[in-house]
């Protein structure tokens, strides 16, 4: 188990995105043990979600737990298996090269990243569950927690799809080129100044093209996660209503916040 | 291997931090943050007098100031050292830690300095609001120039690398987040005369930012 999460810490503190080794062709993003680690994650998060319902004395209150260590991490896999053909199509289309077993370690890495945020961000989610008896707070704090993992784990992705290319773009002026380019592209700059952070811009982007539909895809991939979160819920579980493992189709996402930001003014 | 002292806070000797093993000085800043939180602690608790029945409210405020600082501290770190590892300042998290302490015992040591004043306050107002703003006073001060020996112990980190200065305004933002609501939840801290002694009020299950939001929409409403 440890050695997911050394895994997760190599990708959040940019050893697995350096360019140096994408430039080699080596994207080591290992699936198996950082799905692991999500998992883990998630049901930790879940669980800090859960803990409204702690208010609640009532056999309910656990099954609201448990129901939430169970819904999140499925959140972010389905987000995932929603997005994921769509980002592989205009990976194609635009010609960066990223082959479906990339694509997919890459939004895994992405996963890893806003996971990460979120679980860090958790005791605070539960302290404030414990001593907060306004559900409307309770829901804009999590949508709060959750934008703020959703934009650190998509700048993560955006930033190491700017390397994917750069590095590309490189490979591919080489091979037009002589070998006096060759060695021109090997340039010692390159090693001196290599930022050492996950986050780190890397160079300017030069196909513009791919930056707008890059970032077009985030924003469709944010909103397929507020969304899903809204299908799935109730992971704080309104005191009002009792226990349901899913609530009735109604409403949507962005209706239910400004509706929480209305109530949480006026009450 | 000395312990780090009163005039190495204050006046942020980086030296100091670094002399000394990390986990050791941690120990010793927490020592402080413990020692001086509680002396003020026991000052603003004794507003309703401190003998008899009301000698319970110095002890509960003096629990209550170091665990509102550490409780606020330990919230906000996991989050914390996950955005320095996002930026990739991981490698200077050790002494961040160590400096954002070391802030922690300013400004306990500052406060403890300012508890005359309140002692002159208190014999001079019998005005329960009035207290309590004016400890809100204090808390204010201090905090402020605590800011001044967070900078300084800063100021090597920032020297190395600028995104520090962006990490630190987030620490400040999720602080006090987080400080406002835990202050909310350990109240009385100075404890109303007329009401029993209690660790936590009855209605303490309540939200700072929820009766801000209701009181911000009264005012406009009315």
């Amino acid at each position: 188990m440890r050695k997911w999460f050394k895994q997760l810490d190599d990708i959040l503190r940019g050893e697995t995105t350096r360019m140096s080794l994408l430039t080699e062709g080596r994207f080591e993003i290992p699936i198996g043990g950082l799905s692991a680690a999500i998992v883990l994650l998630g049901v930790s998060y879940g669980l800090c979600m859960g803990s409204y319902a702690m208010i609640r004395t009532s056999g309910q209150a656990y099954m609201q737990l448990i129901a939430s260590a169970v819904k999140l991490p499925s959140l972010f896999f389905l987000t995932l298996i929603v997005t994921f053909p769509s980002l592989y199509v205009f990976n194609a289309l635009i010609g960066t090269r990223l082959s479906v077993g990339s694509a997919l370690r890459l939004l895994t890495a992405s996963l890893g990243v806003i996971l990460a945020v979120l679980a860090s961000l958790g005791p605070i989610v539960v302290f404030f569950a414990l001593s907060t008896k306004s559900y409307p707070f309770m829901l804009l704090l999590n949508v709060a927690t959750g934008t703020i993992a959703g934009l650190l784990g998509l700048g993560f992705l955006l930033r190491t799809l700017d390397r994917l290319v750069i590095v590309q773009e490189r490979t591919e002026s080489l091979g037009s080129g002589s070998t006096a380019d060759s060695e021109q592209a090997k340039k010692p700059e390159d090693k001196v100044t290599e930022p050492t952070g996950a986050l780190d811009r890397v160079g300017k982007f030069t196909t513009r093209k791919a930056r707008s539909v890059f970032r077009a895809w985030t924003i469709v991939f944010a909103l397929v996660g507020a969304q899903m979160s809204w299908v799935l819920r109730p992971f704080i579980g309104a005191p009002t209503l009792p226990f349901q493992w899913f609530r009735v189709r109604e409403s949507n996402f962005f209706v239910a916040v400004f509706r929480a930001l209305v109530s949480l003014f006026s009450s | 291997m000395l312990p780090i002292g009163v005039e190495d806070v204050l006046r942020a000797r980086s030296c100091a931090m670094l002399d000394v093993q990390p986990a050791r000085r941690m120990l010793q800043l927490a020592l402080l943050v413990v020692i001086f939180g509680m002396s003020y602690g026991a000052v603003m608790g004794s507003f309703g007098g401190v003998f008899g029945e009301r000698f319970w409210q110095v002890f509960y405020s003096a629990v209550k100031v170091p665990l509102l600082l550490m409780g606020t501290g330990a919230l906000s770190l996991p989050s914390f050292f996950v955005v320095n590892t996002l930026f990739g300042l991981r490698c200077d998290f050790s002494y961040s830690l160590r400096a954002l302490a070391a802030t922690q015992a300013a400004l306990t040591i500052i406060l403890a300095s300012f508890a005359p004043f309140t002692v002159l306050w208190y014999v001079s107002f019998a005005n329960y609001r009035g207290a309590i703003l004016f400890n809100a006073l204090m808390f204010g001060g201090a905090s402020f120039a605590a800011q001044w020996v967070l900078r300084r112990f800063y100021r090597p980190l920032i020297k190395r690398d600028t995104r520090h200065r962006v990490l630190l305004r987030i620490w400040l933002v999720i602080y006090a987040f987080v400080g406002i609501q835990m202050a909310w939840v350990l109240r009385p801290f100075v404890g109303s005369p007329g009401i029993a002694t209690q660790f936590f009020r009855q209605d303490a299950w309540g939200n700072a930012y929820v009766r801000l939001a209701e009181i911000i929409w009264l005012f406009f409403t009315r």
